[in-house]
């Protein structure tokens, strides 16, 4: 069934490790960002007094639009912080393994 | 399971439903605005400009990865402006901007959600999908399952999605230009119709990419002197914008609270769920990740798209809370009963008025129209697609097919998605599409994503299993759409709705992956052991692209 390269692809260590590294940062990454968004969801519905009141002492703007800005920039830092990761260790990694395989 | 391939029966259905609807009730969208010159003038400059482009793209486009990826030629940063523009439809740019005018902060749920879908579209699909496909994703869905029932599923997935959208933005570009231009609804919606139909039959995705192009740097140019222009009005003081919104809105403090709009759990992951995964699921985006290279560029673009995206989503906020300041109580924009000429819907083109003058006015009508050109045009190839490329190419020709004729295919299918939605949208004048965009996202979500996900991520996914998933999660979308207070209530005029929520997602999506699981596991056949078996050749693709094999 499987090709000769898949077979050597799948006993090759550092594929392994790729797909490990790959697989525990997207999941980290997609937990932080769906969990704020369901946290603002939550509160919405459960306690909405935590969104109305300003979030600073004396201010107007309320919380909400706050957390919002907030989540909106974390999802920014996230994807630089991704990006960043995948060009500086999942390619050259990709690059070896192929290497290591097709020698 | 057969009778559930005809989605265009109950969907046809509801559009009779609607024009008969809309028949009876009288065309509300006042055309208050005289003849804005400068709109007229700028708009035919775009006009000129995209068919300069078009005519330079069919002079490129011969081939089918022309055709249908712009020869897979385009870079990282051109894609995500592209991707981006496709996401800021006109719908995200009136539409949330309406929403945040009319709830205040309830809209960020919008706001957020319209960002955070392309974060699971980088973190989980973009570098697959570019490694697994060719043109559609129904390339991936096909790759280790049976390829004519599943390509044929995935189709119908993506008609289900592209055509009801398409109408959802053809009727609103109709009701905008005849309040922008003073052109008649029928006018506007065969030029609309027309102009789309030629770029994607001549220019191809070359061409939409490139009008996609432009037209994303016109919206975040626009979108951004608003933005400043609201921010120095208020002497570049946030709160200064936040009180005077709330001193200005009719409810008051209330806007700055959520519940304005949406008080229950149910509707607000539904919501949240369309957003986060409908996105992922919307075949005119996903075919965009075929027009580069290779992964690495795939990735670029998402990542270039979450900025455009992220960025001109935060405008918006400023933009609503803008009109409500600016806008909500100035005489100018209002009808004799104090609502907003045009419908709130056009509050953000009311505020770039106040903004920036006539002239300004004219720059942001012009580009609301291109906004909603180029978001057809990408729609119309994305359905012409899977015509030509799944049913055609794959199903009825067996993978075997000519490319001059599949190529023909494609563009009389243009040609006919291009008459059949002019007519449909003549039809439906006055009437509310928010239903039609609904039914989209909501099928997008539980139809498409999550057989494509599964199929990346489940080594146990069979094409039973994909086929029962995908077609429960359309049926599901569909009949609880119809029964639900948005078809039922309003349309249909019961009085009371059999399912008591808007928004079908959490269910559908439910439905899909219940069933998709059930039949997988229990699929005993040994065409599901083989399938299952192909799983880590798929794998192997997917995470490091196609390898040299081993002579």
């Amino acid at each position: 069934m499987l090709s000769q390269t898949d077979k050597e692809i799948l006993s090759n260590k550092n594929f392994h490790r790729l797909v490990a590294v790959r697989r525990w940062v997207s999941w980290l990454f997609l937990l932080v960002l769906l969990g704020s968004y369901l946290a603002f969801g939550l509160l919405s519905v459960y306690l909405p007094s935590v969104l109305a009141r300003p979030a600073f002492t004396g201010g107007v703007v309320p919380f909400g639009i706050v957390m919002g800005y907030a989540i909106l920039a974390l999802t920014f830092i996230i994807t630089l912080l991704y990006v960043w990761i995948a060009n500086s260790y999942f390619e050259p990694l990709e690059r070896k393994i192929i290497k290591e395989v097709e020698r | 399971m057969r009778h559930w391939l005809a989605p265009g029966i109950p969907l046809f259905f509801l559009l009779t439903a609607q024009a008969e609807a809309a028949s009876t009730i009288a065309n509300e969208t006042g055309t208050g605005n005289e003849l804005n010159i400068n709109a007229i003038l700028m708009f035919f400059v775009f006009i000129a400009l995209t068919l300069a482009i078009t005519f330079w793209a069919a002079s490129r486009t011969k081939t089918r990865a022309d055709f249908y990826a712009a020869g897979k030629n385009i870079g990282g940063f051109q894609n995500g402006l592209a991707i981006a523009g496709d996401f800021m439809s006109a719908a995200t740019f009136l539409g949330v901007t309406a929403l945040v005018y009319s709830t205040g902060l309830d809209a960020m749920l919008f706001v957020i959600g319209g960002t955070l879908g392309w974060s699971v579209i980088l973190l989980l699909v973009a570098e697959r999908l570019r490694n697994l496909g060719q043109y559609t994703f129904s390339d991936v869905v096909a790759f280790r399952l049976q390829r004519k029932p599943v390509r044929t599923m995935s189709a119908i997935g993506s008609l289900a999605v592209a055509i009801p959208y398409l109408l959802a933005q053809m009727v609103g570009a109709g009701a905008l230009i005849q309040s922008l231009f003073s052109l008649p609804y029928e006018y506007a919606v065969i030029l609309v119709g027309v102009l789309m139909t030629f770029y994607v039959t001549f220019g191809g995705m070359l061409a939409t990419t490139w009008i996609q192009t432009v037209k994303a740097v016109l919206l975040l140019s626009g979108g951004t002197i608003i933005g400043i222009g609201v921010l120095a009005m208020m002497h570049f003081d946030f709160s200064v914008l936040v009180s005077a919104a709330a001193e200005a809105h009719p409810k008051g403090d209330a806007i700055l609270a959520p519940g304005v709009m949406f008080t229950d759990p149910i509707t607000i992951i539904s919501i949240g769920l369309a957003f986060v995964f409908g996105t992922a699921g919307l075949p005119h985006v996903l075919m965009r990740f075929f027009t580069v290279p290779d992964a690495r560029q795939a990735r670029r673009s998402v990542a270039y798209a979450i900025g455009f995206i992220g960025y001109f989503q935060s405008l918006i906020f400023i933009i609503g809370l803008g009109a409500i300041v600016y806008v909500s109580n100035n005489p100018e924009f209002l009808n004799a009963d104090g609502s907003l000429i045009g419908g709130t819907n056009m509050a953000a083109v009311h505020l770039s008025k106040v903004v920036g003058g006539d002239l300004f006015l004219g720059f942001i009508s012009a580009v609301a129209f291109a906004t909603i050109l180029a978001v057809v045009s990408g729609l119309t190839l994305s359905a012409a697609a899977a015509v030509s490329h799944d049913l055609y190419a794959n199903v009825i020709c067996d993978g075997d097919s000519d490319r001059k004729t599949e190529l023909r295919i494609s563009r009389v299918t243009t040609l006919v998605i291009g008459l059949t939605t002019m007519a449909l949208a003549i039809l439906l004048e006055g009437e509310n599409v928010a239903v039609l965009a609904l039914i989209a996202l909501a099928i997008a979500a539980s139809v498409n994503f999550p057989v494509m996900f599964l199929s990346m991520y489940w080594s146990r996914l069979t094409t039973r299993g994909a086929l029962a998933g995908g077609y429960a999660g359309l049926a599901t979308s569909l009949v609880l759409v119809m029964l639900g207070p948005t078809v039922w209530v309003s349309l249909l005029g019961f009085d009371q709705p059999v399912f008591p929520y808007a928004y079908p997602t959490l269910f559908a999506m439910l439905a899909n992956l219940g069933f998709a699981f059930w039949f997988s596991v229990s699929d005993k056949s040994h065409r599901a052991f083989a399938e299952s078996e192909s799983f880590d050749s798929q794998w192997i693709q997917s995470e490091i692209g196609p390898v040299q094999e081993i002579p």
